[in-house]
């Protein structure tokens, strides 16, 4: 476990506390996952961001609700799912360790998947068996 | 008949398994009921939209209009509109977004007094002006070292700075966004607003890099790793 503490703009001190531990699902999908800088070299694609990394903004933002227009001592807990500071500190700390080597936005994408899964807002066999359906859906064509 | 005769742009004919885990975890946080489809759509709609030229059109027109200058310092998001963006109306919401808490600061560079914008604590952006952050402003390193030694930092963005030159860091907060107004640089003499918003680069609006003639997009930076984190065992 690594808890950690900082500072917020105002001063007061923001505890939280991730375990950093690897998750099996996504230690799988950082060593078999490719990742877009080797997708978009290979396919001769200049777009620097995947196409999901807008998708994955936006499910972090979505899930933050309005954490990130009230200081953070002011968020009623539970009012959303994962608020933004807590999410970003998580994902730095994530980020230095068992996700260092892993590009962005892939990193940010592991880190909040590992982020929802020690919440409990998501099951890791649940993600398993969604992202075999998932799988299985892209690539019918 | 349509014309075959061009060549389709190159796509990534491949599934990755990012792009299946990214869609799994949004399903699931549906189905979960954490937010809806609809929102989901609705929010990256309006995402799609947010880009660094507003900004750059921004700066441009207040190097020609000195009262225009003059409301840029005075109410950022006021001066924001006459480039298209409303920070309260413009987003889904009606009344600002939930990332970008509407209030803008318009930073103004002289010959003696360079601002930079850093977000200490996390990635705090002026996203409805400036579009999404660069993956080097997210990182620690530069966290937490520009606030430490700005002037070392900006050199290794290519940007020496003299002595004389006040440099000051201002951190993004929840409440609080900023853009730079960079000096007009030499030889920009007649030059219409649009050949000047051309040379403000996103780098330019955060603060790390100086427009120049000539210079219309950012540098490639490669992204160093904080050699001393701040974490502390408990």
């Amino acid at each position: 476990m690594t808890a950690t503490n900082r500072k917020a703009s105002d001063g007061q001190e923001i505890e939280r506390v991730i375990d950093t531990s690897p998750i099996p699902l996504l230690e799988e999908v950082q060593s078999k996952g490719r990742v877009w800088e080797d997708l978009a070299a290979q396919y001769g694609v200049t777009n620097p961001d995947p196409p999901w990394k807008i998708t994955l903004e936006a499910t972090c933002d979505l899930l933050a609700g309005d954490s990130c227009v009230k200081f953070h001592e002011e968020i009623e807990e539970g009012s959303c799912a994962l608020p933004a500071l807590e999410r970003r500190a998580e994902e730095d700390d994530l980020s230095e360790t068992i996700y260092e080597e892993v590009p962005f936005p892939e990193r940010q994408l592991l880190a909040l998947a590992h982020s929802m899964i020690r919440r409990g807002l998501l099951d890791e066999q649940e993600l398993a068996r969604r992202m075999e359906q998932v799988g299985q859906r892209l690539n019918s064509a | 008949m349509a014309d075959h005769d061009h060549k389709p742009a190159p796509m990534v004919d491949e599934v990755s398994d990012f792009e299946i885990l990214e869609l799994a975890v949004r399903e699931l946080a549906i189905e979960k009921g954490l937010f809806s489809a609809e929102d989901h759509r609705v929010w990256t709609e309006y995402v799609h939209t947010l880009g660094p030229l507003p900004a750059a059109r921004l700066v441009a027109k207040a190097w020609l209009d000195p009262e225009y200058k003059k409301l840029c310092e005075e109410d950022g998001v006021e001066a924001s509109k006459a480039v298209g963006i409303d920070w309260v109306m413009t987003p889904p919401t009606h009344f600002g977004t939930p990332s970008d808490y509407c209030n803008l600061r318009v930073l103004v560079d002289t010959p003696k007094l360079k601002h930079v914008v850093v977000c200490t604590l996390c990635s705090c952006y002026p996203r409805p002006i400036l579009g999404q952050s660069p993956e080097w402003y997210r990182t620690p390193n530069y966290r937490r070292r520009l606030v430490r030694w700005p002037r070392q930092v900006l050199s290794e963005f290519g940007m020496q700075l003299p002595e004389d030159v006040e440099v000051r860091v201002a951190d993004s907060n929840q409440k609080t966004r900023y853009i730079v107004m960079p000096v007009r640089p030499e030889g920009t003499e007649g030059w219409t607003e649009d050949q000047l918003a051309e040379i403000v680069t996103r780098d330019c609006l955060i603060g790390v890099a100086l427009p120049k003639p000539g210079i219309t997009s950012n540098a490639k930076r490669p992204v160093l790793k904080a050699k001393n984190p701040v974490h502390h065992d408990h």
